[in-house]
C-alpha cells in the first residue's frame, strides 16, 4: 500500500494555516452547540416505533409490525404483496432465534427459491442477488428519526444483498431503535476507538431506491430497490 | 428622548416627504429629533462595488456628523444596515473602531426603534387601503428587521394588509447591480411585479426607498395602478 | 470539460441565453421553490436549526484549522484498511494518477457515480483519451453525458433539461423508443446501466465527507448508484477535494444531517454509504483495489485567506436553491461547473480572476444565500470581499468607474459638496425628466431606465425644507 506526495501536500496545506505540519495531538473540542442530542431524547420504544412508521410513510416504504411468532405469516404477507417468489438473504445468528431459518426451509420446499449468501461462491452470488425479487437482511442499528436501517456490511452480509433484487425488505429488532443518526454513530465511533477498525462498508438505508433528476418529478425505484419494507420484530 | 435623523442620501434627494414623514412620526411619538447637517451618505455604493477605501471616508464623515447624537434613526432597512457593518469594516482601525461600535450601537431603523426602543405598535395612523408589504432584503437578512413592519402595518385599523408571495426575494435592485447587470435585474423586478399584481393591493409599502423606486418604476412603465408608498408615509397619515 | 462551462461564449451571451430559455426558467422556477420549502420544513420540524447551523460551522471551522492533521490521519487509516492514497496539487497530476491506474489494470470500462471534482478535473475526457469507456451511472449525469452538456446545478445537475428533450436524447443515442414519462425513462436508464454497472472493470466516486479516523468514504446518493459503483467493480478510486473530512464519525452525523436537510430537506437521503476501501477477506461485494485522490487544485490557497469559510462548504446548493440570480438566468450562465452564490465565491479563487470577474458582481447581495448556508459562510459578504479585490487592490474595474467611486469618495466626506450636489440633482437631470419621470436616462441610468422609470429628484431636498421649518419655528417663538 502507498502513499504518495503527502509530505509536499500537507506542508502547503500548513504553511497557508501559518505553522509547521501537525500530525499528532489534536483532539476535537467539546462542541458547544448540541442540537443532535436533544432529538426524541425522552422517547420511550413505543414512542420511537411510532415515528418510525411515521417516517416511512414520507420514504415509501412499507411498514408493518408483528412478533416473533408471527414473522412467518407476516412475511409471508410482505412476499405475497411482491408477488415474490426468490429472496437473498444474509447469513446472520438471528435467522435462527427469529426462527427464519425454518421458514427459508418451508420457502425452499415450496418450489421457492431461498438463498443464502455464500462467502466462496462468487458467480453464483451475483447471479442470485442480480435476479431476486427480494433481498432480506437484519436492521443493525435502526433510526426512528429518519426512516433508516443501518447495516454494517460483512462478508455475510454482503452490500449487494439490500441493492440489487428488486424489493428490500428489513427485519427491525425491537432493541435496534435508537432516536437518530447520532446514536449509531457513536456506537461507529466506539468500535473505531476500541478496535482501531470499522466494518468495511456501514450503509445507511432509507427506503427504496429513488430519483428526482427528471423535471424534479420523483421517481421511486432507480438503480437500487423499487420497493421496501420495514418489519419491527417485537 | 433625543433623537438625531439618519435622512440617508436616498430620501433626501428624492423623496423628501420620508424624511418629513419621519420627523413627525417621531415628534408624535415625543422624541425630541434634530438633523446633524453633516451627515452624507453611509457609503455603501462604493463599499458593495468593492471601493472599500473610497466607502470608508464616507462613513468616517457619518461617524462624525453623529458623534454626539444620543440615537441615530433613519428610514432605511439597507442605509441602517451598513451603519452597523462598520464595525466589521474598521475593526483593524485602532483610531475608528471604537468610534463606528458606538454608532453602530444607537442605530435603528424607524420601524425597529418604535417597536423594539419605544416599544409602540399603534402610532394612532388613520390610513385606509389594501396594502401589500415588500420586506427589502437588508431590513430582513441584514439588519434581522422582520416583524416590526408588520406589526405596525397591522396595528393601523384601516390597513388590510395582504401577504406578498415570495417576498422574501430580491427585488432586482442591488446598487450598481441594476445597471451592471441590468437584463437579470430588469428579470427580477419583473417577477416582483407580478408577485405585486397578484396581491390586488392598491399600495405596496416597504421601508427602503431604492427598492421602493425600482418596483415602484418598473410598475408605473406597465402602467399599473399600484401607488408605492414608504411605511412612514402610511403611519404618519392622520 | 474543465471547472469552465461554455468558454466559447461571453458573460453576457450567456446570460442572455438564460435569460431567453423559458423552459430552463420555468423549471428552476418550480425546482427552486420546491427545493427551498423541503429546506425550510426540515428546519422548522427540527425547530433549532439555528443551534444546527452553529454546530455545523464550528465543526467545519476546526477541522480545516486542523486539516493537515486530519488529511494524515485519514491517509494513515487508508493505507492500513489496504488502500493506496494519492495527494495530487493539480488537475494534471490527479488524471494522470488515475489514468495510470486504470491503465494498469487494463480497465475497459469506467462507471462513475456523481462528483462535482471530477468534473472540475475534466476525468472524463481523460480517461476517454486514453481509451476507457466512461458511464455516468447518476441519472441526471446520465443524461448529460449522453447529451455532451454541462451540469447546471451541483445537486440536480440537469435541471435545465425537459422530459421530452430526454426522451429525444435517450432517443437519438440508445434507441429509446417509448414515451416521455418519467418512470418509464427511468426505468429505461435502469436497464442500460445495469448492464454497465456489473460489466465495469473500474469504479470511481467522489467523496461528500472521508471520516478521517476510519479512512472511511462515505456517499449521500438517493439513487443507490455509488453504492453500486462501490460494491461491484474490482478496482474502486474515490476523488475528494481536500477539504471534504469529518473528524470522527460523530461528525459525519452532524454534517450529512445538515447536507440532506439543506440539499432536498430531507431527513437523509435513501443511501448514505460509508467504505473503507478493499473488501475484507471472504467479502465478495467490495473492491479488491482501492485508490483515494485527494486533491489540492487551487484549494490551499484559500486556506488562511479571507476566504477560508468558502472551504466549509458542504456542496448542498441550499444558497444556489434561494439565489434569485441563479433563477433568472440558470446554471450555465456562471460559465463554471460550480454555478450561484458559492460557484460565484469559488469559482474565481480557484481559476484566477482573468476570464470570472463578471461572477462577484453577479449578486444584488441580498443575502438569502448567507441566510441559507447551512454551515454559515457569508457568502454576500465574500463577494463584496471579491469585489474589493478587482476594484481596489488589483485596479482591475474600468478607469471612469473608479474615477467615480474616488468622486463619490470626495462627494460624501465632504458635506458641502453633498449639499450643494443634492440641491441640483433636479436641475442636472431636468432635460431627461418629465413629469417628475425620467423614462429614458443618460449614462448609468439608461441601464436602469431599459427596464423601469426613475422618479425626477424632488422639488425640494429633505435638508431644504428642515432648514425653513426650524426657521419658521424660531420665528413663532
Amino acid at each position: 500500500m502507498t502513499i504518495s506526495n503527502r509530505d509536499t501536500f500537507l506542508q502547503h496545506v500548513a504553511a497557508n494555516l501559518g505553522r509547521d505540519v501537525i500530525v499528532e495531538g489534536v483532539k476535537r473540542p467539546d462542541w458547544k452547540h448540541k442540537p443532535h442530542l436533544n432529538v426524541f431524547k425522552n422517547h420511550n420504544v413505543e414512542q420511537l416505533i411510532d415515528e418510525l412508521e411515521k417516517q416511512c410513510e414520507n420514504i415509501h416504504t412499507d411498514f408493518r409490525r408483528t412478533t416473533k411468532e408471527n414473522l412467518h405469516q407476516t412475511l409471508q404477507e410482505v412476499l405475497d404483496a411482491y408477488d415474490a417468489d426468490s429472496i437473498v438473504y444474509a447469513y446472520d445468528e438471528r435467522n435462527e432465534v427469529y426462527g427464519l431459518d425454518s421458514y427459508f426451509a418451508e420457502l425452499n420446499n415450496d418450489g421457492k427459491d431461498a438463498y443464502e449468501w455464500s462467502t466462496s461462491n462468487k458467480e453464483k452470488n451475483r447471479q442470485k442477488v442480480e435476479r431476486a425479487d427480494v433481498g432480506l437482511t437484519f436492521s443493525d442499528i435502526t433510526l426512528a428519526e429518519s426512516g433508516t436501517v443501518t447495516l454494517l456490511n460483512d462478508e455475510y452480509n454482503a452490500r449487494t444483498i439490500s441493492l440489487l433484487p428488486e424489493s428490500y425488505i428489513a427485519i427491525i429488532p425491537k432493541e435496534t431503535i435508537v432516536p437518530r443518526m447520532t446514536q449509531a454513530t457513536t456506537m461507529i465511533h466506539q468500535m473505531q476507538q476500541e478496535n482501531n477498525h470499522v466494518p468495511s462498508c456501514v450503509s445507511f438505508v432509507t427506503g427504496p431506491s429513488n430519483s428526482a433528476d427528471i423535471e424534479m418529478n420523483l421517481i421511486v425505484g432507480v438503480h437500487g430497490p423499487v420497493r421496501a419494507a420495514y418489519i419491527v420484530v417485537d | 428622548m433625543k433623537v438625531s435623523l439618519f435622512i440617508t442620501c436616498m430620501c433626501d434627494i428624492f423623496s423628501s416627504n420620508v424624511g418629513k414623514d419621519t420627523v413627525e412620526l417621531l415628534e408624535s411619538q415625543n422624541c425630541d429629533v434634530d438633523f446633524p447637517e453633516k451627515q452624507t451618505c453611509c457609503g455603501q455604493p462604493a463599499f458593495n462595488s468593492g471601493y472599500t477605501k473610497d466607502a470608508k471616508k464616507a462613513m468616517k464623515q457619518m461617524i462624525k456628523a453623529f458623534e454626539h447624537s444620543e440615537y441615530v434613526v433613519g428610514p432605511s432597512g439597507s442605509c441602517v444596515g451598513m451603519l452597523k457593518e462598520y464595525p466589521k469594516i474598521f475593526s483593524d482601525d485602532a483610531e475608528w473602531y471604537d468610534k463606528a461600535v458606538e454608532l453602530a450601537n444607537k442605530s435603528y431603523e424607524i420601524t425597529q426603534f418604535l417597536v423594539d426602543v419605544l416599544h409602540v405598535t399603534d402610532v394612532g395612523s388613520t390610513f385606509t387601503g389594501r396594502v401589500t408589504y415588500h420586506p427589502s432584503c437588508h431590513m430582513t437578512r441584514i439588519l434581522g428587521v422582520k416583524e416590526a413592519p408588520v406589526k405596525l402595518l397591522e396595528s393601523v385599523p384601516g390597513v388590510e394588509l395582504i401577504k406578498l408571495p415570495l417576498g422574501e426575494d430580491c427585488c432586482g435592485f442591488g446598487g450598481t447591480f441594476s445597471v451592471k447587470n441590468s437584463v437579470i435585474s430588469g428579470e427580477m423586478v419583473k417577477e416582483k411585479v407580478r408577485h405585486v399584481e397578484e396581491t390586488k393591493a392598491d399600495y405596496l409599502v416597504g421601508g427602503d426607498m431604492a427598492c421602493l423606486m425600482n418596483i415602484g418604476g418598473r410598475m408605473t412603465r406597465e402602467g399599473l395602478d399600484v401607488k408605492v408608498k414608504h411605511i412612514t408615509e402610511i403611519l404618519n397619515t392622520r | 470539460m474543465s471547472i469552465k462551462v461554455h468558454e466559447e461564449l461571453s458573460y453576457k451571451e450567456r446570460v442572455t441565453d438564460g435569460v431567453e430559455n423559458d423552459f430552463m426558467r420555468q423549471a428552476v422556477s418550480s425546482a427552486q421553490e420546491r427545493l427551498k420549502k423541503g429546506r425550510l420544513q426540515a428546519a422548522e420540524e427540527l425547530g433549532d436549526w439555528e443551534d444546527w447551523r452553529s454546530l455545523g460551522e464550528e465543526i467545519r471551522s476546526h477541522t480545516i484549522e486542523h486539516l493537515d492533521f486530519y488529511l494524515h490521519q485519514l491517509s494513515e487509516q487508508v493505507e492500513k484498511n489496504g488502500g493506496h492514497v494519492f495527494f495530487a496539487q493539480t488537475a494534471e497530476e490527479a488524471n494522470d494518477y488515475i489514468k495510470n491506474v486504470v491503465k494498469k489494470k487494463d480497465g475497459k470500462k469506467v462507471v462513475k457515480s456523481k462528483s462535482m471534482v471530477s468534473e472540475e478535473i475534466s476525468l472524463n475526457e481523460a480517461l476517454t483519451d486514453i481509451g476507457a469507456e466512461v458511464v455516468e451511472s447518476d441519472l441526471g449525469e446520465w443524461i448529460l453525458q449522453l447529451d455532451d452538456d454541462p451540469p447546471s446545478h451541483i445537486v440536480a445537475p440537469a435541471l435545465h433539461k425537459d422530459r421530452e428533450g430526454i426522451r429525444q436524447t435517450f432517443a437519438d443515442k440508445k434507441g429509446y423508443d417509448q414515451t416521455n414519462k418519467p418512470e418509464e425513462l427511468a426505468l429505461f436508464a435502469r436497464e442500460q446501466l445495469r448492464k454497465d454497472f456489473l460489466a465495469a472493470d473500474i469504479g470511481i466516486t467522489g467523496c461528500n465527507f472521508a471520516v478521517a479516523e476510519s479512512g472511511a468514504i462515505t456517499l449521500v446518493t438517493n439513487e443507490g448508484n455509488a453504492r453500486l459503483v462501490s460494491a461491484i467493480p474490482e478496482t474502486q478510486i474515490a476523488i475528494m477535494g481536500m477539504e471534504r473530512i469529518v473528524p470522527t464519525w460523530e461528525e459525519l452525523d452532524i454534517l450529512v444531517s445538515l447536507l440532506t436537510r439543506a440539499a432536498v430537506g430531507q431527513k437523509l437521503t435513501s443511501y448514505i454509504t460509508s467504505f473503507t476501501g478493499t473488501r475484507l477477506e471472504n467479502e465478495i461485494d467490495g473492491p479488491e483495489e482501492f485508490h483515494l485522490v485527494i486533491l489540492d487544485n487551487g484549494r490551499s490557497k484559500i486556506i488562511g485567506s479571507e476566504f477560508q469559510s468558502a472551504l466549509h462548504c458542504i456542496r448542498c446548493a441550499a444558497c444556489i436553491n434561494v439565489c434569485p440570480v441563479y433563477r433568472h438566468i440558470g446554471g450555465h450562465a456562471y460559465g463554471s461547473i460550480y454555478p450561484g452564490p458559492i460557484g460565484a465565491v469559488i469559482t474565481p479563487l480557484l481559476d484566477g480572476y482573468e476570464e470570472h470577474e463578471e461572477l462577484p458582481y453577479a449578486s444584488t447581495l441580498c443575502a438569502a444565500c448567507t441566510e441559507a448556508c447551512p454551515v454559515k459562510i457569508p457568502l454576500h459578504e465574500q463577494l463584496i470581499r471579491h469585489r474589493e479585490i478587482i476594484a481596489d487592490r488589483q485596479k482591475r474595474t474600468p478607469k471612469l468607474e473608479r474615477m467615480m467611486m474616488a468622486g463619490f469618495a470626495q462627494w460624501a466626506s465632504t458635506p458641502a459638496a453633498y449639499q450643494l450636489s443634492a440641491k441640483m440633482a433636479r436641475t442636472a437631470l431636468k432635460p431627461w425628466s418629465k413629469d417628475e419621470t425620467i423614462t429614458n436616462g443618460p449614462g448609468p441610468l439608461k441601464d436602469w431606465t431599459v427596464n423601469r422609470d426613475l422618479p425626477a429628484p424632488g422639488k425640494q431636498t429633505f435638508r431644504s425644507w428642515y432648514k425653513q421649518r426650524e426657521k419658521e419655528k424660531k420665528h413663532d417663538n
